[in-house]
């Protein structure tokens, strides 16, 4: 059973106020590739990429994370292999120390102490923040934050990493830090995103959320074309 | 740095604990040992708690907290007990005992118990959670039996705290920012700053609760650190039993007084 590609098959979501974020959402990211989810604001990013590892459920269509359904079920084994950066920094960082938050998912992972404490060196080191790992989060600056966020979830070591808006915030040293870490990521990325360089940068191929609906899927140069068109129709 | 900012800081502080030579675990269940030993004491007998309070004077001193410290921290329940006791005094009348003229009621003397045995009790928790730390103790909960779920609510509380004062930061700063100097604002806009600290760490708290989520919460939260146990942990432990026990037990009003009485005779 391989995890590493993921499948939305028509998903439609609706919130409970009735709004319909989602309608009819298919795409494949295969193993190893990148993807960048690309949108105007309110256009459904988050909400896809709450999909990909249960936190939202489709009101219908499939979820797939390799050969595994995602439902109530089997939420907590998709979650394993879906590791999720959220858009604010803040929703993850909630233990009293960097070390602990860092070590949240490998030890509901059940992994040995031994090895959580290798996972977490690895992944503050990863980001360059090992000296910050006594500290409580609020005592760092956005950037850190941000950076400890990606390592409590590098330290997960998933094999498919969601990105909701990543470099927000962030300033160019920190950003291009951010960027050289996801290009050492090796297996799938989804990345939801209003940087498009970034987005260009890392991910060959994106996906354009216009209202709900892809309208486009193809190179990052091509889909960035089309979203310009959008931005001015928006305007006109 | 503002009160409410210094209050984040303090949280670490509390988070961490001081490492002493008495083990977590021997703490936390000298701590229950020592509670139930205060509360098993009749409320009309105060002689035997003052003995009682030996224990956080030796545990303060022995941790190199200094008892002075804890007896201060230990002063913010008082009105907390005051509150429970303060009607007492008023409702039990029956006389206790008589000094020269005055006659003491039954009522003050369960006053008197109800806030030495209240602060008392307080010093132990007090001197636990500065020795062992916040994290450290709810991890010796679990590992003395108390069920995960009870020790995960009990963590998860502690947690909201710090984001609750974190998003009180965040208004107070948004008020600063725009108050022009003002200190003071009408109680209709406290009742609604209230009312929105409420919603935002509600709010808050739901997305750290989905985070959570997202990294394999199953509705208990993780240890992590082993709590160690070794041979010198089992002397510690029956050391602080016997002494709790012969606090407890022991009369030394009586013996004290029957000890003088021979000294006068």
């Amino acid at each position: 059973m391989s995890h590493h590609f993921i499948r939305f098959t028509g998903v439609h979501y609706s919130y409970p106020d009735g709004t319909e974020a989602l309608k009819g959402v298919s795409f494949t990211a295969t193993h190893g590739e990148r993807v960048a989810i690309l949108g105007l604001n309110g256009s459904g990013k988050s909400t896809l990429l709450l999909q990909t590892n249960g936190l939202l459920l489709p009101t219908t269509g499939e979820v797939n994370v390799g050969d595994v359904p995602v439902t109530k079920k089997t939420a907590s084994l998709v979650r394993q292999a879906v590791g999720m950066v959220f858009q604010d920094p803040d929703d993850m960082l909630f233990m009293p120390t960097v070390y602990d938050d860092v070590a949240f998912g490998p030890r509901n992972m059940n992994l040995p102490e031994v090895e959580v404490e290798r996972r977490v060196t690895a992944a503050l080191k990863a980001v360059g923040l090992e000296e910050v790992s006594k500290k409580a989060a609020f005592q760092l600056s956005g950037g850190q934050r941000r950076s400890v966020a990606i390592a409590s979830v590098l330290s997960m070591k998933p094999d498919i990493l969601v990105l909701d808006e990543p470099s927000a915030n962030l300033d160019l040293s920190a950003r291009d830090n951010l960027i050289k870490l996801l290009d050492t990521f090796h297996h799938t990325i989804l990345l939801a995103t209003h940087d498009l360089e970034m987005a260009k940068q890392l991910c060959p191929r994106a996906i354009l959320l216009n209202q709900g609906r892809i309208i486009a899927d193809d190179s990052t140069e091509k889909v960035i074309e089309t979203f310009f068109s959008v931005c001015l129709r928006k305007e006109q | 740095m503002a009160k409410t900012e210094k209050i984040l800081y303090s949280l670490t502080k509390i988070d961490k604990g001081r490492r002493t030579v008495v083990p977590t675990v021997v703490m936390l269940i000298l701590t229950i040992l020592y509670l139930v030993a205060v509360l098993s004491v009749p409320l009309h007998m105060p002689q035997k708690l003052i003995w009682l309070t030996a224990y956080p004077i030796f545990l303060s001193e022995l941790c190199g907290i200094g008892y002075l410290k804890i007896f201060v921290r230990s002063l913010w329940i008082l009105p907390i007990l005051i509150f429970i006791g303060i009607f007492n005094p008023f409702i039990d009348t029956a006389p206790a005992f008589t000094i020269g003229n005055v006659t003491v009621n039954r009522g003050w003397v369960s006053l008197f118990s109800i806030l030495l045995r209240g602060i008392i009790a307080f010093q132990s928790v007090l001197i636990l959670v500065s020795t062992s730390g916040i994290i450290e103790t709810f991890n010796s909960l679990r590992k003395i039996g108390c069920p995960a779920v009870l020790v995960t609510q009990l963590q998860l509380t502690y947690r909201y705290i710090a984001v609750i004062i974190e998003e009180s930061l965040t208004i107070k700063r948004a008020c600063a920012a725009r108050g022009f100097g003002k200190r003071s604002y009408p109680l209709k806009l406290w009742s609604r700053l209230i009312g929105q600290l409420l919603v935002k760490s509600t709010h808050r708290a739901t997305k750290i609760h989905l985070a959570m989520l997202a990294r394999g919460f199953n509705g208990v939260l993780p240890t992590g650190n082993a709590v160690y146990w070794t041979s010198t942990s089992w002397l510690w432990l029956f050391g602080g039993i016997v002494f709790i026990a012969i606090l407890r037990f022991t009369d030394f009003t009586s013996l004290l007084l029957h000890l003088t009485g021979n000294f006068n005779r």
